[in-house]
């Protein structure tokens, strides 16, 4: 229950933040050091406070997974976190200014950088950074002008999870969660955000090109309405929305839920239930939605010190091994990998860390933009508030 | 000079109070009511659609456009007031026989029991007992249990039901208390002259005690109506519904400060209105 | 009041038992035999404890007797409810319902019993006026003053036209003034509806005043009934003869020692003369000298206390006819001669329970 008492103390720690404080004014001028820019490395403040994706900060709760007590001890610096759930509540919560970073998703980490929120990083302080797959440097979501403005943490595809003990012939597609059938309705599982929109889109991009989905994330007005129109439909079928992973899990060990979108970690979660129905999960074949996490810093961080030695840690074989295994993502460098191997064997491999092409499919979380990111200035797309709003009315209908 | 000042003050109430008064009122001047002013200005500022930062000072009625021109505000509003009234009145039957039976019938020491009984609850966290009512409403809960053999599956945690019944279970020892309170007020020989007049128990209810329990009741309402109306997490956790309360956290959690503060004017008002139509009633000598 | 009497008693108590909690515990009401006269004002008498305010319970039906019976003009009603029992109750704190205005009040027993509003409102006014409460219709019981929801109560218990009316210390929270007027005004009232009244009472005075018969009530017994001046001049015991007025009362021995007189007695204070000491005394008279140990002035009246040569105390009450109150202070110490005539020596029942009906 995190959730509720963190978001209601951010919440209201955002309006004090809001009424005093300014904009915060992010520098052009190349020759001027950017805001919260670290020219070296000092000694760690002893404090850290992050905002983290649940399962981002583990310290031994599940036993053989723990890189944060050995972090504390190697740099002094504590470790507090705060989970958000969704990235729309992360955006909110690093923009209280309580935090010094959080691991983001693309749909939080434009924003941020576009709002001056978080700084950019000095690479050439972070030991581990030279390791990462080239593929998750200097991408569109971690940084801005060719500035770096985040280290990766890991990436992953949203998957879709069944109850195989109910479910007997493994699934292929998205189908059963869009199209219902007597086993799924009423206990379908979705994730309740605004971002499950995109999810949608990609059913549309399969089952209706003449639409003309190039990007699930930027879409004009008759797009949008299928999509919404597709919720709608999938809401009658009987749908369960979870904004908590606990509640998942949950529902799937109580037999309240049999299939639905989820991350690899609540399949592992389950998974380690003996008492639960037995999942599977897959990552169909029309492609999913996912994410690639990145690790930034708040502009206005107390602790930037202790930010960079996270930052370079998450980044360490044993650190990111261990967490991609933990969450069951992919690991963000060869290093990393090899050492997940020991942990999990097969883990690249299934998680796909290095295979480029499979990344292909996978459309990471992005904010939905008016200009819809694209360089044509004729084109319009539905924006990030208005894809709240839908939300909004879809659950409260 | 300590007895100068002493003096001076002693011979000025009105200066006295006033320095007793001015740092609890300092308090809730800054703190109570000026976060709540802060909260309500959100209303009306602007905000960047893109990186979602509030321009405060920057006035605008947008968030409330966007309230009025989409019906599922209204919708929620409705849905959650109705759940509230529900609750209250649900609250209310339960409660008068309850609190008739502690406050006339059970004896000194079964009253002390049944006084225990009702308020243990209160005694436990809000969420233990919501996630209890969860493990007993979910597919393979005890009521899906217990149904069961009849051929009927669990309600499961989607029903809007679900709220009306966690809500008045949570709720009912505030409407008890209350009513108990009331019913203790009333000395023994107004019964007994209703009786003595000729009016059987039924008349008697009715015509003397129901009445003057009108202002506990309504004192008793004021919290079940006020924490269902503000309740999101029973709704979020059993049903599956949206309350105003969701609606505004998840605006506030989620980015659109402006509409969440817009429409936590709603549950402001209703409030206000049904404060004033209790205290109509004599809610407030009631309390 | 005769003239309305009949031979079947309006109230009649047999063997009428209270017993709270087990046996060991005196009984509230032990076993009482009453009969009440139709259209009599009758006083139940007694302290506080004694079980008279038990015994109007058990007759109005809130309370049920533990054993005994309970018979209302020819009719048991020992096991009926208050509502079905032809008897209404005058309550101590007038219990009048706080949320009606007296109008309402006043009707609801007519309304209850389902009498048609024309008639209700007839009556109601018919009561009002009865009290001399008239235009006090729509006021609520809070606006009214303790004599006025005395009034209120009283009409709104008369309105019903009951057989018997039950009043349980109705003026025990009034002024004495007040008391005194609504004494005069009850005791009209019920001369004129001609009404059964049943009236509980601590204050032997008013008992006095007001009842054609009254019952003496101690440790739940019922210890003398009689008409006021019969239980005055001849108290059954040593009980009735100290609440009932004032009494000197002397057991065997002083009895002999100061009066001459066999058994225990009893002696009214303004039954005494205070004379010199060697003032005469008439051959039907008896006497004792004295000193004058204390003085109570009581405006019209002075008290004194004798310590009589014998050893025994004596209390003498005098009107001050001619006695200056100036001189009364001066007296203690002097020596007097007290006088009583030999008539005024009350002789008093050893058993009390063998009280004469």
């Amino acid at each position: 229950m995190k959730r509720f008492k963190g978001a209601t103390v951010a919440a209201a720690l955002a309006l004090l933040v809001a009424a005093c404080g300014g904009t915060s004014e992010v520098s052009s001028s190349p020759s001027e050091k950017p805001a919260g820019w670290l020219e070296t490395l000092g000694e760690g403040e002893g404090e850290l406070n992050l905002i983290i994706w649940p399962g981002y900060a583990e310290r031994g709760e599940y036993e053989g997974f723990n890189w944060v007590d050995p972090f504390e001890e190697a740099t002094g610096c504590k470790v507090n976190t705060t989970a958000m759930t969704d990235s729309n509540n992360g955006v909110q919560l690093l923009q209280s200014g309580q935090y010094d970073g959080g691991s983001f998703s693309g749909d939080a980490s434009v924003r941020l950088m576009t709002a001056g929120d978080v700084a950019p990083v000095n690479v050439d302080l972070l030991s581990n950074y030279a390791n990462v797959f080239s593929g998750l440097k200097n991408q569109a979501h971690n940084s801005q002008n060719g500035m770096p403005y985040g280290v990766p943490h890991g990436r992953g595809p949203n998957l879709l999870m069944w109850n195989s003990d109910l479910i007997t012939t493994p699934l292929t597609s998205w189908d059963a969660v869009w199209e219902g059938n007597s086993t799924v309705n009423g206990k379908i599982s979705i994730y309740d955000s605004s971002i499950y929109i995109a999810d949608a889109a990609i059913h549309l991009m399969a089952k209706r090109p003449e639409l003309g989905i190039t990007n699930p994330y930027q879409l004009n007005e008759e797009q949008f309405a299928a999509a919404i129109d597709l919720l709608e439909k999938q809401e009658e079928l009987g749908v369960v929305y979870w904004s908590s992973y606990a509640d998942q899990v949950a529902g799937f060990a109580s037999g309240d839920l049999v299939v639905g979108t989820t991350w690899q970690f609540m399949a592992n979660v389950l998974g380690t239930d003996a008492n639960a129905p037995k999942v599977q999960t897959l990552m169909p074949a029309e492609g999913s939605t996912g994410w690639s996490d990145t690790w930034m810093m708040a502009t206005n961080a107390k602790n930037p010190n202790c930010m960079y030695l996270w930052m370079n840690h998450m980044m360490s074989a044993e650190a990111n091994g261990q967490a991609t295994v933990f969450f069951g993502e992919a690991a963000t460098s060869q290093a990393a990998c090899d050492y997940a191997e020991t942990i999990s064997p097969g883990h690249c491999e299934l998680t796909h860390a290095a295979d480029e092409a499979y990344w292909e499919k996978i459309w990471y979380w992005a904010t939905p933009r008016e200009d819809c990111d694209d360089d044509d200035a004729a084109t319009t797309c539905k924006t990030q508030d208005d894809w709240v709003e839908a939300w909004t009315t879809l659950r409260g209908n | 000079m300590i007895s100068r000042i002493a003096r001076w003050f002693s011979a000025r109430p009105r200066a006295s109070l006033g320095a007793l008064l001015s740092a609890p009122l300092t308090w809730i001047g800054t703190v109570y009511i000026g976060s709540l002013v802060v909260l309500l200005a959100h209303a009306f500022w602007s905000k960047d659609s893109f990186t979602g930062k509030v321009a405060p000072f920057d006035w605008t009625l947008d968030a409330f456009g966007q309230i009025l021109g989409n019906p599922v505000y209204l919708a929620i509003a409705l849905r959650t007031i109705g759940i509230a009234v529900l609750v209250t009145l649900t609250a209310a039957i339960i409660a008068l026989p309850v609190a008739y039976y502690i406050a006339r019938i059970a004896s000194p020491r079964v009253r002390a029991l049944v006084l225990v009984a009702v308020t243990m609850p209160l005694w436990a966290s809000y969420l233990v007992k919501v996630y209890a009512w969860r493990t007993i409403l979910q597919a393979n809960g005890l009521l899906g249990w217990l149904v069961a053999p009849l051929g009927i599956e669990g309600p499961g945690l989607t029903e809007i039901w679900n709220s009306w019944l966690v809500l008045t279970y949570l709720w009912l020892p505030y409407m008890i208390l209350p009513v108990y309170a009331g019913l203790e007020r009333i000395p023994t020989s107004l019964l007994e002259a209703s009786a003595d007049l000729g009016g059987r128990g039924w008349v008697t209810f009715r015509r003397v005690i129901f009445p003057q329990l009108i202002p506990a009741l309504a004192a008793g309402s004021i919290f079940t109506f006020s924490l269902s109306l503000g309740d999101y997490i029973v709704p979020d956790l059993v049903s599956d519904a949206k309350f105003i309360g969701n609606v505004i956290y998840d605006n506030s959690a989620l980015g659109s400060l402006p509409v969440a503060a817009a429409y936590s004017f709603l549950p402001i008002a209703v409030m206000m209105a049904y404060l004033l139509f209790a205290r109509r009633l004599g809610a407030f000598e009631s309390l | 009041m005769s003239e309305r009497s009949s031979s079947v008693p309006a109230v009649s108590l047999r063997g009428l038992t209270k017993s709270y909690g087990s046996g060991d515990v005196a009984p509230a009401v032990a076993g009482i035999d009453l009969e009440i006269r139709d259209g009599e004002f009758f006083s139940l008498l007694g302290p506080s404890g004694s079980g008279k305010t038990t015994t109007l319970r058990m007759i109005a039906g809130f309370e049920a007797p533990t054993s005994g019976q309970i018979w209302l003009h020819g009719e048991d009603v020992t096991t009926k409810p208050p509502f079905d029992r032809d008897v209404n109750t005058v309550f101590q704190d007038y219990a009048l319902f706080p949320h009606m205005t007296v109008a309402e009040n006043i009707a609801y027993g007519l309304e209850v019993r389902r009498v048609p509003a024309a008639e209700r409102a007839v009556r109601v006014q018919e009561a009002l006026r009865m009290v001399r409460l008239e235009g006090y219709d729509e006021r609520r019981p809070a606006q009214l003053s303790g004599g006025q929801r005395q009034r209120v109560a009283l009409a709104r218990a008369l309105v019903n036209r009951p057989r018997v009316l039950l009043l349980d210390e109705p003026l025990g929270a009034l002024d004495l003034k007040l008391r005194e007027e609504m004494q005069v005004e009850l005791k009209a009232i019920q001369a004129a509806v001609g009404i059964t009244f049943v009236y509980v009472t601590h204050d032997q005075q008013e008992a006095l005043t007001m009842s054609d018969r009254l019952a003496v009530f101690h440790r739940g017994s019922i210890v003398q009934v009689g008409a006021p001046a019969e239980v005055y001049e001849h108290p059954a015991t040593a009980f009735v003869a100290g609440f009932v007025g004032n009494s000197n009362i002397y057991p065997d021995e002083s009895a002999r020692r100061s009066f001459g007189a066999r058994g225990r007695i009893a002696i009214r204070p303004e039954r005494i003369r205070l004379d010199k000491p060697d003032d005469l005394v008439a051959a039907d008279e008896g006497s004792a000298l004295g000193t004058i140990a204390s003085v109570v002035f009581l405006g019209a009246e002075t008290r004194y206390k004798i310590a009589l040569d014998t050893g025994d105390d004596l209390m003498v009450a005098q009107l001050n006819l001619k006695e200056s109150p100036m001189e009364s202070h001066s007296a203690i110490g002097r020596r007097v001669r007290v006088t009583w005539r030999r008539e005024h020596l009350l002789s008093l029942a050893e058993n009390p329970q063998a009280a004469p009906a």
